[in-house]
């Protein structure tokens, strides 16, 4: 039994248990029995059972069963089809030896005709037969993407979903399930569990693979960084902003607090306000006169006039104090102890925090007192204990201006506290995004190529992370920004273990390169042991560490700094393994908000209590760690049939009107509910919105009115739906609903293009060809123009590679950037029809196709029902240039001659022939590939004429809007319901029809009369219980 | 209609309850699948008493750092072959083993040392430097991806020494030192350091066994929902319950095939394989490490529990020491020194790996041969002299002819051969194709490795 069968026993069966809820009709069906008997089954007898009987009925259509009225309702789609042969007169065929008189064939069209009326209004608002099925791979991507905020598309390598008869693979007639699917559903769901990020407080979804530690880096450094690059810390901006604040009267905006102009210049208020007072301050020595007086010195804006642009005047500080911040920045030696290598933890790691604790220092030695230069040296004492082995190479140093001091001491001590000021205000660094290693010559090291390591501590073939953004820290970020960052960072430690592994590091290091750690005592230490960052083991290793240190003369400062370290990698573990406990239940909450999320309606009790059941036995029993417990947990969130299907529960009966839950006074129905239906309940009908409008689960508000249950009611549904059109989601809509209507959905994936004939078709212009209709529709539907557009307009929608193709001059920006192009009619476009991603897919590759681009217009525009080819129709030839003496026009002429083609072929072959000035791949052309002329003239059916686009666009201006409105009011019906059409419907399109032209043929009124519908709001109640 | 599949499903949680705590405290006892007398794996294997084509396995092997040049080397051909100093481990198997000198992957040469030698030994394509990893996809993952399918495990990535991060100074990260197979450009595959987890993902199934955990959540799901629904929504579920029970039949199937290869097996005087599970956490001994790693590589192979298997026996900048070879220094300090007494002991003691493992598949009867025979071996390091980190001349050595496909006992030098036509891509292409996996490109290499 077909799916079709299906349906349409399950509607007639629908038809018996609500056939006593319009007993008025009675009479109209006794007359329309009458005329069965009288015209229409003598009309059968006479002109079509000669053919069309039981034995061998030709088509394999057998007319002979219908005896009663009640067996035509019951094969309602085959007499639609009787119709359609009747109404067009291709049936009879000419050759046959009777043929009715016009006044026969009108009874029995119009016999047809009512009888769908009538069956239909019986019916008005029957929801159908909406089957559960599960999310078509397309559905399942976009849910997985709003799930989990990453477009991971799991679908990738599924089988391809069948379409329904009415050209959607959204129904539950199309998609069906099978054990080869599951596994893939399996493979998918893990793969999806594979991305989350088991972070501090929940679940998140990272774009690769979580399972490594080289992805769990990734995901934590690439937020770190891309929180710091989003961090206002570039000078100008500060002196540009603090200088708009001066002269905010003259710039017109007399009350501008300094909040407020912080905010406009997207620069930190508490750190504007710092350097704001520092301009202002009374200084009379050191640096920050020569800072205020170029700062002075930018142009004053005039009244009423543009503000100058102080822009490159504010860099230019930024550019004086950042040079004169890296002269006096104060240095920091290596630390060493003999026999270490110098990239031992314990060291570089003091090194780092030497100069994280200095960012907002400065070295009064580097100052020049009374102008005398002096070369660096040791510093002292204090620097003989550093057991000093490597400083920065100095450069040369000059006599300075800027750094000269006077020698009188109380002078001398005015002029070092001014640069302390200086140095406190402007720190030489806000925060340190990368690292070299760092007891190398900064310098060497960028000349090694040593860059872009992120967040690194700056050790050698070791791992190491170092957090330095102290000044960022205190000055710039507000309080919810620092959280922000801490959070980031405790984040990063904890998923990556990052003390655990520097510490494994630290003893993988010194064991071998090193060597420090290479004496017996020390074999304890492994860095592949589980215990390896056991507190013990980390205890006996300082100790250890610490006394072989002192055995081989380690400074006091180097053994400080090594009981230091040990002292903060017991606490760094400690304290990272401690978050990880405390986050295992907070995985769990989220695992559970998880699959609320993804079951598009609150869980029940026994929804979470299997969860949670879930997750103990995996560690309970299977042994699991909490990590593959909780991923196993999402994976079988998507896998449950609450996520992987979409059945449409009803309301459970005795729910009362809209928004007023409670037991309802004798049971009855609200208003509007279809006799033998129920309203869908509230989560469902959130569910049947979002994915005719996104093709994607419901949002969180679609999800409140589902909760508060007010979503039945018709402003709330318009009100939802409007909101929904304008957001980036609705393009679902136009490439599922749009993709499949017009048949361009897989096109992304269409080969049959000689790319060799055809150079100037890659994949970027497949890619943009695929996109023209898809933003064409977009467009449509989210400013809520006339549908007519769809067949008539003036503009289209290009990327510079489309319009090159289309021999539009070439937009400037972007290789991605879409812009709407108008006035293009007289390029032969505008509107759908001839889009190239058309007129290539209907072309077999070295010619056109007038046939296949004609049928296309007839079955997919004008929604005609054209049959398959039959079996033994000739080829023509692949290629134009290999056509003989004939242009293909002349072949299909040709065959038309023959009447058993013509009866088809003259229906579409002249839309096709339109498109003659269009190439293979949609080029204008003026030959063909056989260098004969194109000729785009063709003589409609009916018998008008025309030439090219326009004139198939003013045939179907004056012939067919109807038929083009029709359809597309039946393809976005079938659409929305997740279902073919059925006689009742009717109705509705009509409604639909109605309104459009009451509005102005605009996009949104279908929307809106469909979501405000009886199928589209109810379902079939229990009824069909009884059906086999 | 009633579940009764609820109260079976229950008793089968129960089995398998205990026959884990079975394993954990002895190990696997199974029969062979492919031994002929024993048709105990069911249509898809067995064309009646006749077993089905054998199946093709493939196994890379990898140690860092090179080799002591003067002792690697292979002259002559067949039982004749003479064999180098380092190479006297396969002695007995050099018939079955072809010696492939001069061979080189072009992204791994001039750009620096190390890890940038490395992570994309079995990819061939050129690595990111800096914080983000980025390669390509390895030649045993593709097999894996083309061919791992029909197995209980598609592959096992299995190390000996865990994978480090952190900065080399040629700003290539350390990860690259530690990972060969990689599942995507993106990632590697994570890889399995204990013997006893790798031994429970094989004989545990625990992949599937939680595979089924999951199947079972949803069997449980969809039956909930079906009873909230009425007629043709019922249908539709209905369709889904019997496809997740059709694949957790699939599972239980393979489960089921190996209790009964055993009871078969027992009285009737068939050898069955015998595997105790390795001891939780890490050898003390890298020698246990290896040999049980290698073990477990036998077992896996002889079942056809997996078909690919990468196994890192050491990283690149390896921290192995080797007192039992009375070598002081760590494995990459002593490739320093290439060229001397210990490091050949060490070369040696790499070339014995493989020696190991091929003996143990080769005393692995399989149709007319042995499991070896139906296998191929491939064991290769990232450069040639660890002092001079020389990555233009890779050392391999192949054992096995995977079914007759790969000619053996044979020499194959490109030493003198111009670059284009000794691209060890060019082997991977010429592998995989005797494989059954026939592509067009892999890595750099557009074509087959001539002679191969």
């Amino acid at each position: 039994m077909t799916f079709r069968t299906a349906v349409l026993i399950l509607s007639a069966s629908w038809a018996v248990s609500a056939a006593l809820a319009a007993p008025s009709a009675d009479a109209v069906e006794r007359d329309l029995g009458r005329r069965f008997d009288s015209a229409v089954r003598p009309f059968l007898d006479r002109f079509c059972l000669g053919c069309h009987d039981k034995e061998k009925p030709k088509g394999d259509f057998d007319l002979s069963p219908y005896l009663r009225v009640e067996d035509v309702v019951r094969d309602a789609a085959r007499w639609e089809i009787v119709l359609d042969k009747l109404q067009t007169g291709d049936m009879p065929p000419k050759k046959a030896e009777q043929h009715p008189t016009s006044a026969q064939n009108v009874a029995v069209v119009a016999w047809i005709q009512e009888l769908r009326m009538h069956e239909a209004k019986k019916h008005a608002g029957d929801p159908g037969p909406v089957l559960a099925r599960r999310l078509s791979n397309a559905e399942h991507d976009n849910t997985i993407r709003d799930l989990t905020g990453v477009d991971l598309r799991p679908t990738r390598e599924f089988p391809v979903d069948p379409a329904n008869q009415e050209g959607f693979d959204n129904s539950g007639e199309s998609l069906a399930m099978s054990p080869a699917l599951v596994k893939k559903y399996l493979g998918a769901a893990r793969r999806v569990a594979d991305h989350a990020v088991l972070d501090l407080d929940g679940i998140a979804f990272a774009s690769h693979p979580m399972r490594v530690h080289t992805d769990r880096d990734k995901y934590g450094i690439l937020r770190i960084v891309d929180f710091y690059q989003r961090q206002p810390t570039d000078l100008a901006d500060y002196f540009a902003a603090a200088w708009r604040h001066r002269h905010r009267a003259a710039l017109g905006q007399p009350r501008a607090t300094l909040a407020a102009t912080a905010a406009s210049a997207k620069v930190s208020p508490g750190y504007l306000a710092m350097i704001r007072t520092a301009l202002d301050a009374k200084e009379d020595v050191g640096p920050m006169l020569k800072v205020r007086s170029m700062w002075r010195a930018l142009p004053e804006p005039e009244r009423g006039k543009p503000a100058p642009d102080v822009r490159k005047a504010c860099e230019a500080i930024r550019d004086h104090v950042m040079a004169l911040r890296e002269k006096i920045r104060p240095e920091v030696p290596n630390l060493s102890v003999p026999e270490t290598n110098p990239s031992a933890q314990a060291l570089v790691l003091w090194k780092d925090r030497q100069w994280a604790a200095n960012r907002r220092t400065y070295d009064p030695a580097l100052l020049q007192v009374d102008g005398v230069v002096k070369e660096p040296g040791k510093k002292g004492a204090e620097a003989e204990s550093y057991n000093e082995v490597k400083v920065r190479k100095k450069k040369k140093r000059e006599a300075d201006p800027d750094l000269a001091v006077p020698s009188e001491p109380a002078s001398r001590a005015r002029h070092e506290a001014a640069f302390a000021r200086f140095a406190a205000l402007f720190p030489d660094t806000f925060y340190v995004k990368e690292r070299a290693r760092s007891f190398v010559d900064p310098e060497e090291e960028r000349a090694n190529g040593n860059v872009g390591r992120l967040l690194s501590a700056g050790l050698h073939n070791q791992t190491g992370y170092f957090r330095d953004d102290g000044p960022l820290y205190d000055m710039v970020l507000d309080d919810a920004g620092r959280r922000e960052l801490d959070r980031l960072w405790d984040e990063f430690e904890m998923i990556a273990s990052v003390p655990q592994r520097m510490h494994q590091s630290t003893v993988y290091f010194e064991r071998t390169d090193s060597r420090f750690l290479s004496d017996a005592e020390f074999d304890f230490a492994r860095a592949e042991d589980k215990d390896c960052t056991s507190e013990a083991k980390v205890k006996k290793l300082a100790d250890l560490y610490h006394a072989k240190a002192v055995r081989v003369g380690a400074s006091p400062l180097a053994l400080e700094a090594i009981k230091d370290h040990f002292e903060r990698v017991r606490r760094n573990i400690s304290r990272v393994e401690q978050m990880a406990r405390d986050a295992e239940p907070k995985h769990m909450e989220a695992l559970v908000r998880f699959a609320q999320k993804a079951y598009r309606r609150p869980l029940a009790p026994e929804d979470r209590e299997s969860l949670i059941a879930f997750y103990r036995t995996s560690r309970e029993r299977d042994g699991l760690t909490h990590d593959d417990a909780v991923r196993d947990g999402i994976a079988s969130v998507l896998m449950s049939p609450h996520f992987s299907y979409r059945v449409d529960l009803g309301e459970p009966l005795g729910r009362t009107d809209v928004g007023r839950p409670g037991p309802r006074p004798n049971g009855s129905k609200p208003a509007g509910v279809p006799a033998g239906a129920v309203r869908l309940s509230d989560p469902a009908l959130a569910s049947r919105l979002s994915y005719f409008l996104w093709a994607s689960a419901p949002d969180a508000e679609l999800l409140a009115h589902a909760a508060a249950g007010d979503l039945h009611r018709p402003a709330v549904m318009a009100a939802q739906a409007r909101r929904m059109v304008q957001d980036d989601r609705i393009r679902g809509l136009a490439v599922e609903f749009g993709g499949h209507w017009l048949d361009f959905r897989r096109f992304e994936e269409h080969n049959a293009v000689d790319r060799a004939r055809f150079p100037a078709f890659d994949d970027a212009l497949r890619q943009a060809m695929f996109e023209e209709p898809v933003r064409y529709i977009l467009d449509v539907v989210r400013a809520d123009r006339s549908v007519l557009e769809f067949i008539e307009s003036d503009h289209t929608f290009v990327v510079p590679v489309l319009a090159k193709h289309y021999g539009f001059p070439v937009p400037q920006g972007a290789s991605n950037q879409w812009v709407r192009v108008d006035d293009v009619r007289r390029q032969g476009r505008g509107g759908l029809l001839p889009m190239s991603v058309f007129l290539t897919a209907n072309s077999p590759g070295l010619r056109t196709s007038p046939v296949k681009r004609g049928n296309w217009v007839a079955r997919r525009v004008l929604g005609e029902r054209i049959p398959p080819p039959p079996a033994a129709v000739p080829e023509l030839p692949a290629d134009e240039a290999k056509m003989g003496g004939l242009t293909l026009r002349e072949t299909l002429a040709k065959h038309r001659d023959d009447p058993n083609c013509a009866a088809c072929h003259e229906r579409f072959d002249s839309l096709g022939l339109v498109f003659e000035g269009f190439g293979p791949i949609g080029e204008l052309r003026t030959q063909d590939l056989g260098d004969r002329p194109v000729d785009t003239r063709a003589v409609f059916p009916g018998g008008s004429e025309g030439s090219g686009v326009t004139g198939l666009q003013a045939y179907i201006r004056a012939h067919r809007q109807g038929d083009f409105l029709d359809n597309l009011c039946r393809k976005l019906l079938a659409y929305a319901l997740g279902r073919s059409l059925i006689l009742s419907d009717e109705i509705t399109v009509r409604d639909m029809r109605a309104k459009l032209a009451a509005n102005g043929q605009k996009f949104g009124t279908l929307v809106d009369t469909i979501v405000t519908s009886p199928q589209f709001l109810n379902k079939r109640g229990p009824s069909d219980l009884a059906n086999p | 209609m009633r579940d009764t599949r609820d109260d079976t499903s229950a008793a089968a949680r129960q089995l398998r309850l205990s026959r884990r705590t079975f394993l954990r405290g002895v190990g696997v006892t199974m029969a062979l699948p492919w031994m002929e007398s024993l048709p105990v794996w069911g249509a898809e294997t067995m064309a009646g008493d006749v077993p089905t084509a054998m199946p093709k396995r493939f196994a890379a092997l990898f140690w860092g750092n090179g080799v002591n040049g003067n002792h690697w080397w292979a002259k002559g051909s067949g039982a004749s072959m003479e064999l180098g100093k380092s190479l006297e481990p396969m002695e007995k198997l050099k018939a079955k083993m072809n010696f492939i000198d001069g061979l080189f992957n072009k992204s791994a040469t001039g750009v620096g040392i190390h890890p940038g030698q490395t992570g994309n030994l079995l990819s061939g394509v050129p690595l990111l430097k800096g914080a983000v990893l980025k390669g390509g996809i390895s030649m045993d993952q593709v097999l894996a991806n083309r061919i791992g399918q029909d197995s209980v495990q598609p592959s096992m990535v299995l190390g000996c020494e865990q994978p480090i991060t952190g900065y080399h100074e040629s700003n290539f990260s350390m990860a690259y030192s530690s990972h060969i197979s990689w599942q995507s450009a993106e990632s590697p595959v994570p890889m399995e350091v204990y013997p006893s987890l790798a031994f429970d993902s094989l004989f545990e199934n625990r992949g599937n066994r939680r595979a089924q955990s999951i199947l079972d959540r949803v069997k449980d799901d969809a039956a909930s929902l079906s009873r909230k629904v009425s007629g043709s929504d019922k249908t539709k579920l209905e369709e889904y319950l019997t496809s997740v029970r059709e694949v957790e039949k699939r599972i239980d199937r393979a489960r089921g095939d190996q209790s009964k290869a055993v009871e078969n097996a027992r009285g009737k005087d068939v050898p069955v394989v015998m595997m105790k599970r390795p001891d939780n956490g890490l050898p003390e001994d890298i020698r246990e490490h290896m040999r049980l790693m290698c073990d477990i590589t036998a077992l896996a192979f002889q079942t056809d529990k997996t078909r690919v298997v990468t196994l890192l026996l050491c990283r690149d900048l390896s921290g192995l020491f080797y007192p039992f070879l009375d070598v002081r220094k760590s494995h990459h300090s002593a490739s320093h020194e290439d060229l001397t007494d210990g490091y050949e002991r060490i070369t040696r003691y790499y070339c014995s790996q493989l020696a190991y493992l091929a003996g143990r598949l080769d005393a692995m009867p399989e149709g007319s041969g042995t499991v070896l025979d139906n296998s191929c071996l491939l064991l290769l390091s990232n450069m040639w002299s660890g002092n001079r980190h020389d990555s233009s001349r890779l050392p391999i050595l192949t054992v096995g002819g995977l079914g007759g496909a790969l000619e053996t006992g044979r020499v194959l030098s490109y030493v003198d051969k111009p670059q284009p036509e000794k691209k060890v891509c060019g082997l991977y292409l010429s592998l995989m194709d005797k494989m059954g996996v026939k592509l067009d490109r892999f890595g750099d290499a557009d074509t087959r490795l001539v002679g191969v």
